[in-house]
Order: structure tokens, then sequence, then C-alpha cells
């Protein structure tokens, strides 16, 4: 941790803006490993596309649905629901000092989105029948799993692609000759008039379908178990992605962080622990009066294997909804780190559990991922953890300190000219 | 006492039939409880007089071109005997319809079921598929069109009979149920094969409400020859067009216990009001979209100062 600079505030704000992380190679060994995870998903997802889906995953007629429909879609776009969360904290609820994470978040939810829709593309068994979407008389309205397949491509691929354009677009102005940089200029306005109604559309969209990933399961039945099934899982899972959402862009800010030395910003995560805590407690409230209100509260006691299972899930959102209610706790890097784990794997259990563990749709029927089918999921997240460790280097996600923004263009030669030709290097914020 | 029409009584006959004006002009798509079309087509299966011969399953496959499923029924420790007879062990890729055999555990007592589509008056799987391949088609059939199926199996999660089968070894799969031989038979006014074929008229053909009406009336004049003297598929998941007379348990033969509330209903009955055209998101729009336009605002008009201040641009 820096020492608060000399105008002896104690509200220093260390994160003013996003900063690439410069002082790295691009190439690390680590990168490789997980862009070679990658290949040998992806290879396998392009052997898929052209083989019967039977040979590679564990899935059969009673559990139609595997991991990477239930884990890779339905479970891991909690984690990408960040720019969700923290966007409608930032933008709507006027929460400014957010606005400097949001490029983090934006980062990671765009890549757990776009590889999860990778993983959907490559789990249907008809893919190219896709182009129905394009007859609005064949769309069935009422069906989640349209609302689905609709609305999540539309949203990754036009607003969440659209807010993470700035920071390309930044990333060219600074790389590039006069011409450019002066075109980048004229579109600039253009850009920034159209932005707030983008940010409301990406606000809109997630909200449908991240609790039509819930309302998927409602058709399930009796097949789910009644301590998950409820007419509120549309709800549930609303508020696990803003829980996971909140929690995964803390946990994301103090690794990266940490990964590569940059200093923290504890008024910052002050913020997002406070705003992860009250979450927290809405989401169990919710929960809790659901399971009152179907008289399901003695099931969830019952200490049998679905109450545990319940159990643990309420508990790893309970710790941190009330650990984190205390300001030292939410300030200390490692203790926010440990509870924001802890909550992003308490939403992370509840939105995987009752398409998997508690979805039982016939007493004999099984089903454990095969091998192939765990490697190419892996692959899929190998893929967004390498593109976000490129992106970080790339662009100016991570959140850093102006002194960080400007010792960064004195390190690159070609950066330093197209920064002189703006004369931006003058301006140090003196420490 | 006046034996007219009082004011209460008349203030309810008018509330009332406002109330259905409303109810039918909003014509709901997913109803608690569905009522079978007149013309519904319908099938009813009586196990105390199926002989187990299993003719039906022959012609099922016979009639839809099905392979014979040599392999999936035959017990580990007889192999050999894999590759030879077509003996499914249950409905799966290549059998649309199939004849079990249920013991009673410790006693002679025996019964047999007959499993396919169940032909739900509202059907799960058709609420829930996305681009319509699955449809309520002419007499109440459901039916399968590849064209509009892109494999998401929603239908297979979805169906509290576990009915349709997803071709899970071949490249272009398909969706795999009983569509009552639609294109087959029901078209050329011919009744499905294996009502045609069942030597014991253990399975008949017929409308929906004249099997209904034969059904109970073997309920009547037997009162406890079949189980809980009712017929399984008048209520089961908003009511099928498949009906059951058994002389043992449901459960027991592997028709699942269901409320009477279709489960398309219960799936979309606070939905079908958010999403109303679209009114639930747009008016989510126009709320957020206020706010953020207010602070958006606010954040331009502090931005020339901020870059000033930093001496970079503004980043989004």
């Amino acid at each position: 941790m820096k020492a608060p600079n000399s105008t002896g505030s104690t509200l220093v704000n260390y994160w003013q803006r996003g900063v690439p992380i410069y002082r790295e190679p691009l190439i690390t060994p680590t990168l490789i490993f997980f862009l070679a995870l990658a290949a040998i998903g992806l290879s396998l997802a392009l052997v898929r596309f052209f083989s019967p889906l039977g040979p590679f995953s564990g899935m059969n007629d009673a559990y139609a649905w595997g991991i990477w429909k239930t884990f890779n879609v339905m479970t891991l776009t909690a984690l990408g629901s960040g720019p969700l969360a923290i966007g409608i904290a930032a933008w709507v609820f006027n929460r400014t000092k957010l606005h400097v994470v949001m490029r983090t978040a934006l980062l990671s939810g765009f890549l757990f989105y776009a590889t999860g829709l990778v993983a959907l593309g490559f789990d249907v068994g008809r893919p190219w029948n896709f182009w129905n979407i394009l007859l609005p008389w064949r769309w069935n309205v009422e069906s989640a799993m349209f609302e689905i397949s609709i609305c999540m491509p539309v949203y990754c691929a036009l607003f969440l692609a659209f807010e993470n354009v700035p920071m390309v677009l930044e990333r060219i102005y600074y790389s590039s000759g006069d011409s450019i940089q002066a075109d980048l200029l004229r579109w600039a306005p253009g850009l920034r008039r159209i932005y707030p109604f983008m940010i409301t559309g990406a606000y809109v969209l997630p909200i449908m379908h991240q609790s039509s990933l819930g309302g998927l399961l409602l058709l399930a039945g009796d097949k789910i178990n009644p301590l998950w099934q409820t007419p509120c899982l549309p709800l549930l899972y609303l508020l696990a992605a803003g829980l996971c959402g909140l929690g995964f862009v803390t946990f994301l800010l103090l690794i990266a962080c940490l990964r590569y030395s940059r200093p923290l910003d504890l008024g910052v995560l002050d913020e997002l622990g406070n705003l992860l805590s009250w979450m927290c407690f809405v989401f169990l409230a919710v929960r809790f009066a659901d399971l009152t209100w179907r008289g399901q509260l003695g099931s969830a006691f019952a200490f049998d294997k679905m109450s545990v299972i319940f159990l643990a899930e309420a508990a790893l959102i309970l710790i941190p909804a009330i650990a984190l209610r205390n300001r030292s706790v939410r300030e200390t890097p490692r203790r926010l780190l440990n509870m924001a784990t802890m909550a992003c794997a308490g939403g992370l259990w509840f939105r995987f559990v009752p398409t998997t563990i508690a979805f039982m749709p016939a007493p004999l029927a099984r089903y454990f991922p095969a091998f192939p089918e765990v490697l190419m999921t892996l692959g899929y997240i190998a893929l967004g953890i390498a593109a976000f460790g490129v992106g970080v280097k790339y662009f100016a996600v991570l959140p850093g300190e102006i002194n960080d923004w400007n010792r960064m263009f004195t390190l690159t030669r070609q950066r330093r000219q197209a920064v002189q030709s703006k004369g931006e290097t003058s301006w140090h914020v003196s420490p | 006492m006046s034996t007219g029409i009082n004011r209460r009584q008349l203030l309810l006959g008018i509330v009332g039939a406002g109330g259905a004006l409303v109810s039918s002009a909003a014509a709901e798509e997913h109803p608690a409880n569905p009522v079978a079309p007149p013309d519904a087509v319908s099938m009813l299966y009586d196990n105390t007089l199926c002989t187990g011969c299993r003719a039906c399953m022959t012609a099922c496959s016979e009639t839809n071109g099905l392979p014979p499923d040599t392999v999936s029924g035959v017990p580990f420790e007889s192999t050999l005997a894999a590759g030879v007879w077509d003996v499914p062990a249950d409905l799966n890729a290549e059998t649309k319809n199939i004849i079990k055999l249920y013991r009673e555990p410790n006693s002679s007592a025996f019964a047999f079921v007959k499993r396919q589509c169940m032909h739900c008056l509202d059907p799960a799987c058709v609420a829930g598929c996305p681009f319509g391949a699955l449809k309520k088609n002419d007499w109440g059939v459901v039916t399968w069109n590849s064209s509009q199926c892109i494999g998401c199996r929603y239908c297979e999660v979805a169906c509290p009979f576990d009915v349709p089968k997803f071709q899970w070894d071949k490249w272009n799969p398909k969706i795999v149920k009983c569509e009552f031989c639609f294109d087959q038979r029901l078209k050329q006014s011919k009744e499905p094969a294996c009502t045609a074929v069942c030597p014991t008229g253990a399975v008949i053909f017929g409308k929906r409400a004249d099997l209904m009406a034969k059904a109970k009336g073997r309920i009547a004049a037997v009162p406890g020859k079949y189980f809980e003297d009712r017929v399984y598929g008048e209520h089961e998941a908003g009511g099928t067009q498949v009906l059951y007379l058994s002389s043992v348990a449901f459960e027991k033969i592997g028709l699942p216990k269901l409320g009477s509330t279709s489960l398309g209903h219960y799936a979309t009955k606070v939905t079908s009001v958010l999403y109303k055209w679209l009114s639930g998101p747009i008016l989510l729009a126009a709320v957020l979209g206020a706010l953020i336009k207010r602070n958006w605002n606010h954040h331009e008009a502090e931005r020339p100062e901020r870059e000033e201040h930093t001496g970079l641009r503004d980043q989004l």
C-alpha cells in the first residue's frame, strides 16, 4: 500500500483511470498455459462440430443438458454480470466512484458472455437452424429459451461490445498518427450522443435474459427438488447475477492488482463490498421468504442431502453478507477477497445446483460430464482468461493512477511520439 | 320472497360477464386448465386388456421407418444375444412406442404399460420450443418440424413424461417421439398403426371426448377394477390426449404423479404479463433511461473541468 499523498487528504483516490499494464511482457508462461488449454478445448469443439454429440459428452435423454449449458452459460454468465450490476450502481444510482472499475467489469463480462455463447453454439445439435431467428412468425415468444437465444447474443454482440469499444478506440488513438486521431476525435461526439441510450439497453437486456435463465427451469417442474423449484426462480437468478457480478469484479480487481502490483483503492473496494453485502441480504431475504411462503422451511433444515446442499449455499452467502457490514473487513484486502470469493461461490452454487444436482428427471438417470466435455468447458474458460490477460496489457482496463498513465508513455517510443503530438505528457499531477 | 333477480345478483352477473369478455378477449396462450378442441384425436390404453404381444411396437417401427434397437434392452449377462432381436429397454431414439412389463415385488401380479407421447393439451415441450419446431398440429397432435429445430433439447428437459428423445449418435440429430402417425396415416384418414394393429383392443383410437366417455363407462361398469377409479390423462399436467386405465397404481407403471395445472401455465403466468407487448421491458427502459440520462448529463457537464484538471481525455 502507498502512503496518502501530499495533499494530506484521507480520501486519496488511487484509482483515477484505467491504465494498461505496460511493464510486463505480453507473452508469459501463464498466458501460454491458458492458450494451450484453450487450443485443446477449441480443437475438440471443432471436431465436435463434425461429429455427433454422444461421444463428446456424458449427456443422455434424461440429463439432456450438460455443463456447457448448465455451467458455461447458466452459471458463469452470473460472474459476467458485473457490467449489469456495477453499471446500474454507477449510472442509475449515481455511485460515481465505481466508474473507474467499469472497464474491468466490461471486459470480463464480455468474455464470460462470448465464451458462453461459443459453448452454446457447440452444444446445440442443429446450430445451422439458427437462421430461424430471422423469421419472426416462427418465434415462440412465450418461451424462455427463445428469449435467451435472441437476447443474449444481441446483448453480447451489440450492447456489451459497444461498451467495450471506447477502450479499443482509445488504444488506437494513442498509438496512431495525426490523421487517424483527427478522425477519432470527429467520431467521439457521436459515440457520446448514443452512449446513454446504449447503456440503457445494456441494462434492460441482461435483466431480461438473466431472469429468463431461471425461467428456463420452471418448465422442468417436479423434476427439480422443491427447495429450488419455485415461481421466484427468475427473480432469484437475476439477484444471484447481481451478487456474482459485484463479487466477481471485486475478486478480479484484487487478484489482478496483486498479480500486476497495482496499488489498491480502498474507497472503491469499500463501496463494492458494501453493495455486495446488501445484495447478499436481498438475495437471502427473497430466498427465505419464498421458502417460507411455499412451506419448504422444514425440508430446508431437514439436514438430509438436499438440505445440506441448500444450507451450504445459504451459509456461503450469509457469511459475507454479515462480515461485509464491518468496515474493517471491507477495507482489509485479504478479508475482502475471502468474502467476495465466498459470495461468488454461493451465487454460483445456487445457479448450478437446480440444473444438475437438484435436477432429478428419473430415478435411475445419471449424469457426469465426459472427459472431452470437461476439456471443452475448461477450454472456453481458459480462452476468456487468456483474452483478459492480453486485454489488460493492450487496453486501459485495470484502474490505476494518472501518474502511472503518464509514466507509461515514457517507456514506449512509439507511444511517446503519439502522445507528444498531443502534448499530454506535460500534465503531471505532482505527487 | 321474490324469485326475481336482486340487485346484488345483477351486479355480480355484470361483473362476471365483463370478466369473461375481458378474459376471452385476451385469450391466454397457456391457460391453467386447457380445454381439448372438439376434434382432438385420442388413444385409450387399458392394461387389463393388454396381453403384451408387442404387435403395436412392430407396427410403429414399420410405419415410422425406425431401425430395430437390438442393444439397449439386452441384459449384460447375455450380451451374446445383442444384435439379434428388437429389444428396446425404454423409449429411445429408435423407439417411439413401447410395451413394458411391471411385476409386483414378492407377488405373481403383473401389469403392462404402453408408453408413447401423451400429446398434452398444453404440452411443456411446445411451450419451451424456441422456434416452434414442436407444435400442436391438426387434431391436437404434437408434431416436430426438422427445419425449425436448433437441437437445444429443452423439450427433453421440459417433458414431464420423459418422451422426446434425441439422436445422440447422429451428426444431424432429430428429436424422436410419437407423432400419432400424423403424416403416415392420420392425414390419409387412417388410425395410428398401433391402435389399428392391436388384437385385443387394449389400445383404441377415437375422439378424446368419446374415449373419455368410454373409459368412464368401463370404470362405472366394474367399480374398483381400475386404480382409483379414474382415467389417467384427464387432468394430469392440464390434461393429455392419451388416456390410461390401469389395474395397478399409475406411478408403479411409470406414469408420474402430476398436478392438474399445465406446466406451460406455471412457467409463463408471470412472464406473459410482464412481456405483453414488451410493456415490461419498455417501462423498465424508460425508468432506467431517465435516470441514466440525468446522471449522464451531469457527468458530461463536469467533463471539461475534469479533463482540464487531469489533462487527459475522459474514459468511458
